[in-house]
C-alpha cells in the first residue's frame, strides 16, 4: 500500500509547517501553548482553559547524545530523545523540531522513575507542572485522589491563561475529544476489513499527529482520511494480521512497523499509547465533567499502573475485534514496565493460540537486520 | 528434484544438495566478507562433488544472516525456519533445537517440523562462537581444544561476567590469582550453558532437543548444556549443515 493513495495523508505529511505558523500566531495572539507527554493528561482542561497543547514525545535518536551528558545512558530512549530536544541548543550541528522550543509550561505526570525524574532535570529549562497519578487504578481512594490532581491542574491552567474554566467550557470540550475519539474507532474499524485498506505504517503516522496538531485540523483531517479510505480496494491478498503491543512509537519512530510490513505483514491495530490506548474508552457526557475526566482517564491500562488486568484483557479483547494472528510485543529499552509485563501477556496470549514476538529495541537502526529476520521468522511460522 | 540449500551464516557458509530427499552432497567454508562469492564457491563445489549440471538444479533456497546477498537463490527463507525443516528431516521426534554460531544462538520449539516459538540472542557475544574465539585465545588455547580442556577440570572457576570483552579479563584475573587453565575453560562454558539454558527454558524446550551451529562441535559446551538442562542433546555428525540442509528441504515442499 502505498501512501500517496490517499490525497489527506499526503496532507498530513505536509501538516508540521502549517500547525508550527499556527502555533507562533497563536501565541502573537496571547494564547498560551502548553506541551505534555502523555495521555494521562486531560487536554480537556487545558484547552477549557483557553490554551493550545502540543506533544512532546521525542522519537528521533539525533537528540538523544545531547541527553547523555545528562541524563544516564540506561534509560528509554523516548526520555532522552525528548529530553535532548528540549534541552537542545542547536549544539553539535545537531537542531531538535522547532515546537519544542515553543510551549510556554509542560503539565507532566508521574508515571514511570524515568519520566518523573527527568522531569526534575526539565525544571531549569521551561516552567513544569507535574500531575500526580496513584498506581492503584481500582481502589476508590484513588480516584478521589486523581479527581484533587485535576482539580489542581485546572487551577495551574487557570493562572497560566487568566481564563476561568466552566463547567459549560469543560462540556464542550469532552464533546469535542468524545468526537475525536468516535473518529478513530471508525478508522479503526476499517482496519478490521482483511486486507485492511490502510497500511499500519499509514495509520501509525495517523496516530503521532493526534496530540501534535489541533483538535480541529486532526478532525477534519480524519474524516477525509476516512471518507477515503473507505472508498479504496486494498490491491493485496490476505497477508498475517499483525497487532503492535507495547511501548509508544513517537513521531519520528516507525522503525519496526516498517520492518514488519516491508516483509510481508500487516499491521491492523496498535495496543499502544500511539494506538487503542489514546481513544478506546470515551468520557462520559451526562457526568459531571471533572469526575468523568478522572473516571476515564484513570483507567488508561499503563504500565505504571498496577495490577494492570485491564491491560490483559484489553489485549485479548483486540485481538477478537481485529482478527489478530500475531502480537508483535514492542519495548524500548530499559522501559521496565513494559518489559516485566511481556511475561504475563504472553502467558495470556499462548491460553488464547495466538503467537507473540517480542522485540526490545531503541531509536538507533543498528538492530534492523537482526529484527527483520525475527521478524521473517515470525511471518513464516503464522503462514 | 534437485534442490540446493545455502547458508550464508556470519562466520561460515554451508551448502547442501538433495536429491529425492537425500542429502547427496555438502560444502562448508569460511565466509570471507563478501557473503556472494563465499556462496558461489560453496555452490560450485556441491554441483561438482555430486557431478550434477548447474542446468539441472531446479531450486536453490538461501538462508542465514547473508541470505539476502545471494542473489541468485530463487526465494530465501529464515535460518529459525530452516533449522526446524533440517534437523525434523534428521530426527523425527525433535521438539525443540538450540543453535549457537558465530554470532548468535538461538532456541526454537518445534512441533512436527514447523516452528511454535522461537528466542534469539544477537544483541551481545555472550552466548555465542564469538565468546568462544576470544575466551580461548585468552587461555591461550586452540578453540578445537577448549571443550576438552574444560571437560578436564574437577573445579570449575566462576566466570560472572556476560561480557566477552570483561570476561576475557576476568578469565585474565583468575589466572593471576593462580587458577588452573582447566578450571577456567570449564568456568567459560558454564556461564555460555547458562545463559542459552535460561534462553531455552524461556522457550519450554524440555524433551527430545538437537543442538547444531559451529558450537555444537565443542564437546564441553554439549556436557555443560546437558548438565544444566538435565536432558540429552542430539548432536548430529555435521552440525553446522542442518540450516542449509532445511532451505534445501523447504524449496521441495
Amino acid at each position: 500500500m502505498k501512501l500517496q493513495q490517499f490525497n489527506s495523508l499526503n496532507d498530513l505529511k505536509n501538516s508540521y509547517n502549517t500547525r508550527l505558523c499556527q502555533i507562533v500566531d497563536e501565541r502573537k495572539a496571547g494564547k498560551k501553548l502548553v506541551g505534555t507527554f502523555c495521555l494521562f493528561v486531560p487536554d480537556e482542561i487545558i484547552f477549557a482553559a483557553g490554551a493550545d497543547r502540543i506533544i512532546l514525545c521525542g522519537g528521533k535518536d539525533d537528540t538523544i547524545s545531547i541527553a547523555e551528558q545528562y541524563l544516564p545512558r540506561n534509560i528509554c530512549p523516548l526520555v532522552k530523545s525528548s529530553f535532548g530536544s528540549i534541552v537542545n541548543k542547536g549544539c553539535s550541528g545537531l537542531k531538535s523540531c522547532s515546537h519544542f522550543g515553543m510551549v510556554d509550561m509542560i503539565v507532566a505526570e508521574n508515571t514511570c522513575d524515568s519520566k518523573k525524574k527527568m522531569y526534575e532535570l526539565l525544571r531549569d529549562y521551561v516552567p513544569i507542572y507535574v500531575i500526580d497519578l496513584p498506581q492503584r487504578p481500582n481502589s476508590p481512594e484513588a480516584l478521589k485522589y486523581f479527581l484533587g490532581e485535576l482539580y489542581k491542574l485546572k487551577d495551574a491552567m487557570e493562572q497560566l491563561t487568566g481564563d476561568k474554566v466552566t463547567v459549560e467550557q469543560l462540556k464542550k470540550e469532552i464533546e469535542s475529544s468524545n468526537e475525536t475519539r468516535k473518529l478513530l474507532h471508525s478508522l479503526y474499524n476499517l482496519r478490521k476489513m482483511d486486507p485492511p485498506p490502510i497500511s499500519g505504517v499509514a495509520a501509525l503516522k495517523v496516530m503521532q499527529k493526534q496530540y501534535f496538531l489541533s483538535t480541529e485540523e486532526f478532525k477534519k483531517f480524519l474524516r477525509m482520511l476516512i471518507s477515503e479510505a473507505k472508498q479504496v480496494r486494498a490491491n493485496w491478498t490476505h497477508k498475517p494480521r499483525i497487532m503492535i503491543s507495547g511501548c509508544p512509537m513517537s513521531g519520528g519512530n516507525t522503525k519496526v512497523p516498517e520492518i514488519i510490513e516491508t516483509k510481508g505483514g500487516v499491521i491492523v491495530a496498535e495496543e499502544s499509547c500511539t494506538g487503542t490506548r489514546s481513544f478506546w474508552d470515551p468520557v462520559d457526557e451526562g457526568e459531571d465533567p471533572m469526575l468523568a475526566l478522572a473516571e476515564r482517564y484513570i483507567k488508561i491500562p499503563c504500565s505504571c499502573m498496577s495490577p494492570n488486568d485491564r491491560r490483559i484483557d484489553n489485549i485479548l479483547e483486540l485481538v477478537r475485534e481485529f482478527e489478530v494472528e500475531g502480537v508483535v510485543y514492542y519495548t524500548l529499552q530499559f522501559c521496565h514496565g513494559y518489559n516485566i509485563e511481556k511475561y504475563r501477556i504472553q502467558q495470556a496470549l499462548k491460553k488464547a493460540g495466538i503467537p507473540m514476538l517480542a522485540i526490545e529495541t531503541d531509536y538507533s537502526d543498528s538492530d534492523v537486520e537482526q529484527i527483520g529476520l525475527r521478524v521473517d521468522a515470525f511471518l513464516e511460522m503464522l503462514s | 528434484m534437485i534442490s540446493v540449500g545455502i547458508d550464508a551464516g556470519s562466520a561460515t557458509t554451508k551448502a547442501v544438495m538433495v536429491i529425492g530427499g537425500q542429502i547427496v552432497s555438502y560444502n562448508i567454508r569460511s565466509t570471507t566478507f563478501d557473503f556472494l562469492s563465499a556462496s558461489k564457491t560453496a555452490y560450485q563445489n556441491v554441483l561438482a562433488n555430486a557431478r550434477v549440471d548447474e542446468d539441472n538444479v531446479d531450486l536453490v533456497y538461501a538462508t542465514g544472516y547473508g541470505r539476502n546477498s545471494i542473489t541468485f537463490a530463487d526465494r530465501t527463507i529464515s535460518e529459525i525456519t530452516a533449522h526446524a525443516k533440517g534437523v525434523y528431516h534428521l530426527y523425527s521426534d525433535v521438539n525443540g533445537i538450540i543453535d549457537i554460531g558465530g554470532q548468535d544462538s538461538k532456541v526454537i520449539s518445534v512441533n512436527g517440523g514447523k516452528v511454535t516459538d522461537f528466542l534469539m540472542n544477537d544483541k551481545c557475544a555472550a552466548g555465542t562462537g564469538k565468546f568462544l574465539e576470544y575466551t580461548a585465545r585468552a587461555l591461550e588455547v586452540p578453540i578445537e581444544e577448549l571443550g576438552s580442556l574444560a571437560l578436564a577440570s574437577k573445579i570449575p572457576a566462576t566466570i560472572t561476567s556476560m561480557c566477552t570483552v570483561f570476561a576475557e579479563s576476568e578469565a585474565i584475573s583468575l589466572r593471576a590469582r593462580g587458577f588452573m587453565k582447566e578450571s577456567i575453560a570449564a568456568g567459560l562454558i558454564e556461564s555460555i550453558a547458562r545463559k542459552v539454558a535460561v534462553m531455552a527454558r524461556q522457550v519450554g524446550l524440555k524433551q527430545n532437543v538437537a543442538f547444531v551451529g559451529g558450537v555444537a562441535k565443542n564437546v564441553g559446551i554439549k556436557a555443560a548444556l546437558e548438565k544444566e538442562l538435565d536432558i540429552s542433546l542430539y548432536v548430529p555428525s555435521e552440525q553446522q549443515i542442518t540450516g542449509a540442509l532445511g532451505a534445501a528441504l523447504y524449496g521441495i515442499s
